[in-house]
């Protein structure tokens, strides 16, 4: 039996952990028993039992016995520790405050952000069955851009057709539900009456996906075309306290009709990316019946569910099949009509998991955000955080010089280094976790104006707050033994004897600071550049002139849909306006500025071409102050107007017409006539926002091809703008009491448009001010290193006679340098990141020598206050406290 | 003076400890529980619970001489310290005390 033994290793671990006077004994037991297990069992399983039974013995009551002497010690000292460290920061006040609050505006912003990309990346996870939802979508040769970079278009607006058949004929598909959010509605009960987002689906979506149902049964839902599923709000708002179901609304999207409530569903969360209010079948959206039977009409997003285990190729096998069955015919026709090159794929069926959805840039979608955002913002914060620790150890230094003797008087008692170390090291974490405390305080205090900035809604739900307090005590407790470290080892190596002594002065070696505060500043400077060029960016915008004029507008909708009676609005409003003194009057358009646009492709002596179009009447170019440049305006009494066009600038340039007054646009390519005559010709105006070039562009008053006037734009007199909408409402409810009075003002939807830039610079604002309150804070700390270690040659230098201004130019000179440094370093780094931000404008500043002259003006201002203090106070220090040891 | 409480395996490996007098080891005391209480114990919690019972004074240790079995390593002997037979007199006092103010016992259902 003895030529078996137990198992090494596990004893090998065993001896490690165990104090060794205990060791033998054990083992010697363990083995033991082994060898007595052998008699009885196989060996096998003998050499399993010895490794579980040694495993058994690696607990605390063996472990901690490894150091029980030093252990009482400890615990008798580190009252005493806890003591001194306490009396450390009363001592030095405003210093701890400082220490401590830089670290806590790190831990803060880096906490907010990390909130912010748990955000983004739980979107959707709550679906039960998300790793089998798929979004389809569709990539598509592109023929009107010919990029040959990126040749084709994605898009998830499929064939409203594609839907039903995907059951059918795709044997992977459990489930298929159309989906199309954001469709405009009146809705009303009574004499409530309003505009709502309404949503078009179909019954699987139940199935699908997991927004729960409060009421109602999920079975069949809106298998009727006239059922209705609204969320609590909406049930609230028309219902009130009474039960919704089995209520009827009448709603109004390009027809009345009324639906019976089947169901109430819970709001979706704000990480979801389908949002939706109101549910309807699609079988109520309009033109539904045309758009069933139209394979080259995409306006339907779909999205599938998959049978468990589908296998995926021959899912994409099914797809691709059902190009060939559905849309062999416009395909052909689309190859003859525009050259493809040849092997080219004209169309097919991709998909995105759901889970993927939010964050896919390639397909645009409602909700949807673009991952380099949290990257950014995740460096950003991970870099104010190191500079933030970083900080927080010269600052730590700087004060350490003054307990040098208290470090020569432990020693002198017998302390030993390791205790020493342990001392600061707790020190540090105690300041550490006080930070942390501090820095939770603030992202509580910052959170709102956050998500305000990032359009977020993250609420802290008890776990969150749990989940951060414990991230918070990590982060603090591992930053408070990194930075703890250095410092410990320098004041811990301090010789008690020397110390003591007295007249003992010692360099510190802060050298390492230099680079990092170079870091930081540069880090500072890009951020202030950037902040700067985006500020009068935005503010170019705000003042350029448009062309137009945007001022005193308001934009109401004429509720009557896409017909003939929208227009018939308008021309109401406008008479019942017209003796209204405060009025200058009322145009109609089908599109007001930032609803959207229109564009159309046509050929031309063979040549591909395309322009935005909007539905107008006569008075649209007066109200809008739209200068002409030749030709005249509509006129209402020439019946022959209502075919003509007025063009802008730029169409006229991409047609190279020279009397542009004489020619005809033939963009509905009739065959037989010569098309629309141009009757006039504007100056080019911004139709578009700014990130857009203008592009070319034609006002029409054609009805049956263009549209109608859905939008009224009402001008009115300066200064009678305020008391409008009131009056307006009034009127309005005596014109048309059944349908809802939505108004915006033109100047604000034309600011809308910049909304996203404007919380990306709000964002770029926040970070600067972390960055530049944490940077100032390391060079504060080490401009106190720097004064400190120069105590002695001042104090020679103002005995020699050195005025208190040279002695300040002296301890300044360097932080100059260092901040020209860093400019340097920041300027072509933020030069090419606002090139790339400005490229999403058209119309951008250009970034002059003064902008980059100015913010380094501001930052070398904000450094040279920042290292006043410790220069003045060093400089006004009386030579003779200085000097007096030697 | 602090009156000592001990938990359950405490006391019984306390107890043990003075059954097994001279021959009183981990292992020992594993085997002797099995045989006598048909309780099975871990190798680990008894040498705890001794290195624990030696931390209260209520037994002492020594190493015994070296063996040919296992592997050559010596045992680890425990003994009653007189602390800890005070204690194990005292135990059995006051649950002899407690006994005798019990009412007649009687099984329930009986």
């Amino acid at each position: 039996m003895n030529n078996v033994q137990p198992p090494k290793r596990i004893t090998n671990l065993l001896e490690w952990v165990c104090p060794n006077y205990l060791f033998e004994g054990i083992v010697g037991d363990l083995e033991e028993q082994f060898y007595d297990d052998l008699e009885v069992m196989s060996v096998k399983r003998a050499r399993r039992r010895y490794w579980w039974n040694t495993l058994r013995f690696i607990r605390p009551g063996i472990l901690l016995r490894n150091n029980a002497k030093l252990n009482i010690i400890n615990t008798i000292m580190v009252r005493n520790y806890l003591k001194t460290a306490g009396r450390n920061m009363a001592k030095r006040k405003l210093f701890s405050f400082i220490n401590a609050f830089g670290l806590s505006i790190g831990i803060a912003f880096y906490i907010l952000i990390y909130l912010f990309i748990m955000d983004e990346k739980s979107f959707d996870q709550f679906h039960v069955n998300k790793d089998k939802i798929y979004r389809l979508e569709e990539m598509a040769y592109d023929t009107w851009q010919n990029n040959p970079e990126e040749p084709y278009n994605y898009s998830a607006y499929l064939q409203t057709g594609l839907g039903p058949v995907l059951k059918d004929e795709v044997s992977q598909i459990k489930y298929a539900a159309r989906f199309n959010p954001d469709n405009q509605g009146i809705v009303s009960f009574g004499d409530k009456v309003f505009t709502e987002s309404l949503s078009y689906t179909d019954p699987d979506f139940f199935k699908m996906f997991s927004f729960p149902l409060i009421a109602g049964n999920s079975d069949g839902l809106l298998t009727d075309k006239y059922q209705v599923v609204i969320t609590p709000e909406v049930a609230n708002k028309y219902f009130g306290t009474q039960d919704a179901l089995g209520k009827v609304l009448k709603i109004d999207n390009y027809g009345e009709h009324e639906y019976t409530v089947a169901g109430i569903i819970a709001q979706p969360p704000a990480n979801s990316s389908l949002q939706f209010q109101i549910l309807l079948s699609q079988s109520n959206r309009p033109y539904y019946d045309r758009n069933m039977e139209n394979w080259s009409s995409f306006s339907t997003p779909t999205f599938v569910q998959l049978v468990d285990n589908a296998d995926m190729t021959s899912f994409e096998d099914n797809l691709a099949k059902l190009v060939d069955k559905y849309m062999q015919k416009s395909l052909k026709r689309a190859r003859e009509r525009v050259s493809i090159p040849e092997g080219m794929t004209v169309f097919k069926y991709q998909y995105t998991p759901l889970l993927d959805m939010h964050l896919n840039t390639q397909v645009s979608w409602t909700k949807s955000s673009d991952p380099k955002y949290s990257l950014i913002l995740g460096g950003i914060a991970i870099l104010i955080l190191i500079i933030a620790c970083i900080n927080y150890i010269s600052l730590s230094l700087t004060t350490s010089a003054t307990r040098k003797t208290e470090v020569g008087v432990r020693k002198a008692i017998g302390a030993q280094r390791s205790q020493l170390i342990s001392q600061f090291a707790l020190e540090s974490v105690i300041l550490a976790v006080t930070s942390m405390l501090i820095g939770l305080a603030l992202m509580f205090v910052f959170l709102p104006a956050f998500n305000e900035f990032t359009r977020k809604e993250i609420a802290l739900s008890f776990g969150i707050i749990l989940q951060i307090a414990g991230l918070g005590f990590a982060l603090a407790v591992v930053i408070g033994l990194l930075s703890g470290f250095y410092p410990a080892f320098f004041l811990s190596a301090f010789k008690p004897s020397q110390v003591l002594k007295g007249g003992f002065t010692t360099k510190m070696k802060a050298g390492f600071t230099k680079p990092l505060v170079v870091l930081q500043f540069a880090l500072s400077a890009f951020l202030i550049i950037s902040s700067v060029i985006m500020y009068q960016q935005m503010e170019y915008i705000t003042t350029k002139d448009l062309g137009y004029n945007q001022e005193q507008i308001l934009v109401v909708p004429t509720q009557m849909g896409w017909s003939e009676e929208s227009n018939k609005a308008v021309e109401r409003m406008r008479t019942r306006l017209s003796q209204d003194p405060d009025v200058v009057g009322v145009a109609g358009t089908s599109l007001s500025f930032n609803q959207g646009w229109s564009k159309y492709g046509y050929t031309i002596n063979e040549e591909q071409k395309s322009a935005y179009v909007f539905a107008v009447d006569p008075y649209y170019i007066d109200v809008l102050n739209i200068e002409m440049k030749e030709g005249r305006n509509f006129d209402p009494a020439i019946s022959s107007d209502t075919s003509a066009v007025v063009v802008n600038e730029a169409l006229v340039a991409d047609m190279g017409w020279e009397n542009p007054t004489e020619e005809y646009l033939n963009w509905r390519e009739d065959t037989v006539g010569l098309g629309a005559k141009v009757i006039g010709v504007t100056k080019d105006y911004h139709f578009l926002s700014l990130e857009h070039a203008i592009e070319p562009m034609f006002l029409s008053m054609d009805k049956k091809e263009v549209g109608y006037l859905t939008q009224m734009l009402i001008k009115f007199k300066p200064g009678s703008l305020a008391g409008s909408v009131d009056k307006m409402q009034s009127i309005w409810n005596e014109m048309s009491p059944d349908k809802p009075f939505d108004y915006t003002f033109l100047d604000q939807d034309v600011a809308k448009q910049y909304a996203s830039h404007k919380r990306w610079m709000s964002i770029m604002g926040l970070s600067t001010l972390f960055a530049i309150l944490i940077s100032c804070l390391g060079l504060f700390g080490l401009a106190g290193i720097n004064a400190l270690n120069r105590t002695k040659e001042i104090g020679i230098r103002k005995v020699f006679g050195a005025e208190l201004s040279n002695i300040f130019v002296l301890l300044n000179k360097e932080y100059v340098f260092l901040a020209i440094i860093a400019f340097a370093l920041a300027a072509p780094l933020s030069w090419y990141v606002m090139q790339m931000w400005l490229e999403d404008f058209k119309y951008g500043i250009s970034m002059s020598w003064q902008l980059f002259a100015l913010s380094m003006a501001v930052g070398l201002f904000i450094a040279l206050v920042t290292v006043s203090y410790h220069a003045i106070r060093t400089a006004y220090i009386n030579p003779a406290e200085t000097l007096k040891y030697e | 003076m602090n009156k000592t409480y001990l938990g359950e395996l405490e006391e019984l490996i306390l107890t043990m400890v003075g059954i097994l007098k001279e021959e009183a080891y981990g292992n020992a005391i594993v085997q002797e529980v099995q045989s006598q209480l048909e309780r099975k114990l871990n190798l680990s919690g008894v040498h705890v619970t001794l290195y624990r019972l030696e931390d209260k004074g209520l037994v002492k240790s020594h190493m015994g001489g070296a063996t040919n079995e296992r592997g050559g390593r010596r045992k680890r002997y425990f003994e009653l310290t007189s602390a800890g037979i005070s204690v194990l007199h005292s135990l059995q006092e006051q649950r002899l005390k407690l006994w005798n103010l019990m009412p007649e016992l009687k099984m329930a259902g009986l």
